[in-house]
């Protein structure tokens, strides 16, 4: 049975030492503004200005047309214009810059019924290509169909090793796509966002549950506690709430962050996004509880927390989905808690969907939560 | 009820068959102050978390103030106080917060609560520090709110371990005094504690605990006095032997009765290297001091007769003559040491 006063001890412990550590308080805050930052910023972030070189060996309407198209798009940082074949390819060899779009001298000639453009390409650095091709893939796209029938673009493969050539050719299609994005326009930050603010709860959770215990544990304040007619339970349900509490704020301000900063949409509402969070919260605190039952210190419990905080943060689908990964990994991410917060917090915050629609992940974290209390409670004993 | 704690057969073997506690039978008389001894390892720690229920017993039973620890466990939790060697108040909240902490999680009344603590802290003389906090006191402060925080709820029984380790003297006599007065009020103490000056002092009853078994207990002078004894015999024996082999080369101004063998100064008539040389080298000599009078003083390892025989013929086939022998009477250290020592021999055996 908890007993509510000594409940509110814990609590009130956790908030006193807090106003009289302002560094930690600062910690505090500021962990989740770092992390929201850095995952933000450094990992969401779209590429722009990547540096290239456009030879153009013709002249005209069509010439000026696509070199005014890639200037202004935020893909390219044309370095230079130039006409020298030879010279483009080297510069690229030499990774001056990361591509080079080669536009032939009978660009611009009506008469030709293929027009072949090549994009040469320094492969080695596998992001920026994919964005470089399929932008300059979307370009002529555009391109080809502005000047219609007459125009076709063809292209011509590099011989040039490691370089790739991409064939551009043949853009003017029939069949004509149209995409119907059911979510919007969502870019790889707000993929990002959700799966950030769950992996931050998870880390602080499982972090500073387990360090709380085992390091009372260690320093001998929780013997004292136990030594008095008091319950596991309340001790431990005492703790958890303190927990809780200062984690809600830190959720709080993770979402205030990435709405400022990243101008992410929720498109479930505040409300229902939050309650996710909570829930993920607890179930993590729980999952801490598991982990530091028997451990008598905090660096017993940093190694024996670690084994499981990593994988977690990298297999439960924070920064890519789950469906590209390998299928052990695939398998293994599915008796993680992270990969069903993750998918409610995706759920809630980018499709808009309820608590009722993300009802499966909730039951599951809300059972994992269950487990780990009752493995946790059971593993904890008054020895210390 | 004549004792505040009784054991029978208690027993604690940990998961790792490790036996911690051997059938541990012991009584603890009420309103006593009861030193409880034994070297590292030797099963106390886990004696006392039996007895504060922070472990259960693998079988065996413990009473603690009539209560089974067992059975009523919240019953015993509610009769104890502890001061813990490592002070573990939370350093993060002052001492009055913290005794606060403490009365609450025993259920003290809230409107005896803050009085109570004030009346605590003047005794133990820390009420000037009250709003201080616990990260910021000196050692003896620590100690000080450790105390106040143990006995707010006015415990019949106080486990005191190590309290006055890393103290200066004065800060020491202080807690002494103030352990004396708290047994005055009619708290039961039990003392864990390696000084054995404290432990002999302040202790009515001591007991000391070896691989788990309770291998000595009784007053501290009893157990000085049975050691003394136990000495004396195996002294006589091995003076009686060296005697009859040499009768002529020793004289012994002592009186006997006052010997122990653990500590002896001798005087010899002459002075010789060769026969410092000699003692030095036997290997039933722990250290030789040669005093400025030209005394030798010297401790035996070990207290078997065999070990101050050999010393003595060491003497006395090097042409040595002994003019005088001195004996300290034994501490409760000797005791210690020579109860502990025996059962570590028997184990091996």
């Amino acid at each position: 049975m908890i007993e509510p006063k000594k409940f509110w001890w814990m609590i009130k412990k956790e908030l006193i030492s807090l106003k009289r550590h302002p560094a930690r308080l600062v910690s505090i805050l500021a962990f989740p503004i770092i992390m929201i930052l850095l995952f933000g910023y450094g990992m969401g972030g779209e590429m722009t200005d990547l540096p290239i070189v456009v030879v153009s060996q013709s002249h005209g309407d069509l010439t000026d047309l696509t070199l005014d198209t890639i200037k202004s798009t935020e893909t390219y940082h044309v370095v230079e214009v130039i006409d020298d074949l030879d010279e483009g390819k080297e510069r690229v060899d030499n990774a001056e810059v990361k591509a080079a779009i080669i536009l032939p001298s009978d660009y611009d000639d009506d008469s030709s019924h293929q027009k072949g453009v090549t994009l040469y390409l320094d492969s080695s650095d596998q992001m920026a290509a994919q964005i470089l091709e399929s932008s300059t893939q979307g370009i002529f796209y555009r391109l080809s169909n502005m000047v219609a029938a007459q125009t076709s673009v063809s292209t011509k493969d590099a011989d040039i090793e490691p370089s790739i050539s991409h064939s551009l050719n043949n853009f003017k299609d029939d069949i004509s796509l149209h995409i119907n994005r059911i979510y919007g326009n969502i870019k790889y930050i707000d993929f990002l966002v959700p799966a950030i603010l769950g992996m931050t709860i998870m880390m602080s959770c499982m972090m500073g549950m387990g360090a709380t215990i085992a390091g009372e544990r260690e320093t001998g304040e929780l013997a004292r506690l136990f030594m008095t007619p008091t319950s596991v339970s309340t001790v431990i349900g005492g703790k958890i709430a303190a927990k809780l509490l200062i984690e809600l704020v830190r959720a709080l301000i993770l979402i205030f962050m990435a709405v400022l900063l990243f101008n992410v949409s929720i498109k479930g509402g505040f409300l229902q996004t939050f309650i996710v969070l909570v829930i993920g919260a607890l179930c993590f605190v729980g999952f801490g509880i598991m982990l530091s039952a028997r451990t008598q210190t905090q660096e017993d419990y940093a190694q024996i927390s670690l084994p499981f905080s990593m994988p977690m943060m990298f297999v439960s689908g924070v920064f890519y989905p789950i469906e590209t990964m390998p299928w052990i990994l695939q398998k293994l991410a599915y008796i993680f808690p992270l990969t069903y917060l993750n998918d409610a917090m995706r759920g809630v915050m980018l499709k808009g969907q309820t608590l009722g629609d993300v009802w499966f992940d909730l039951v599951i974290l809300l059972g994992f939560t269950v487990l780990f209390f009752i493995v946790g409670v059971k593993r904890f004993n008054r020895d210390v | 009820m004549k004792n505040a704690i009784e054991t029978k057969n208690l027993t604690k073997i940990y998961n790792n068959n490790f036996t911690a506690v051997n059938s541990l039978n012991l009584e603890i008389p009420n309103k006593t102050i009861f030193g409880m001894l034994g070297p590292n390892g030797a099963g106390k720690t886990t004696t006392i978390k039996m007895l504060t229920c922070l472990i259960q017993p693998t079988s065996g039973q413990a009473v603690v103030g009539g209560y089974d620890v067992q059975k009523n466990p919240d019953e015993v939790r509610k009769l104890l106080g502890m001061v813990p060697q490592q002070v573990s108040l939370y350093k993060d909240l002052t001492v009055m917060e913290n005794s606060q902490l403490c009365a609450d999680y025993y259920g003290v009344p809230v409107e005896e609560r803050d009085s109570r603590i004030e009346d605590l802290m003047e005794l133990v003389d820390i009420k000037y520090a009250k709003d201080k906090r616990v990260g910021q006191l000196s050692g003896g402060q620590k100690q000080k709110a450790s105390l106040v925080a143990s006995l707010v709820h006015k415990p019949d029984i106080l486990f005191l371990d190590e309290p006055t380790i890393g103290l200066d003297p004065t800060t020491k006599r202080t807690l002494w005094d103030l352990i004396r007065e708290l047994n005055d009020d009619g708290h039961t103490i039990v003392l864990c504690s390696h000084d054995m000056h404290e432990v002999d002092m302040l202790c009515d009853n001591v007991g000391i605990i070896n691989t788990g078994n309770l291998v000595a207990y009784d007053t501290p002078q009893g157990l000085k006095d049975a050691l003394l004894e136990s000495n004396k015999q195996e002294f006589s024996e091995a003076l009686s032997t060296i005697s009859n082999e040499n009768e002529d080369s020793m004289q012994v101004n002592d009186d006997f009765s006052n010997l122990s063998l653990k500590k002896m100064s001798i005087l010899l008539k002459e002075q010789d290297e060769a026969i410092i040389d000699s003692i030095k080298r036997s290997s039933d000599v722990k250290s030789i001091e040669i005093a400025r009078n030209g005394r030798i003083n010297l401790r035996i390892d070990g207290f078997d007769d065999m070990a101050v025989q050999n010393v003595l013929n060491k003497i006395i086939s090097s042409g040595g003559i002994i003019k005088s022998i001195y004996t300290e009477e034994p501490s409760l250290e000797d005791v210690f040491i020579k109860s502990t020592s025996k059962v570590s021999e028997d184990d091996r055996a």
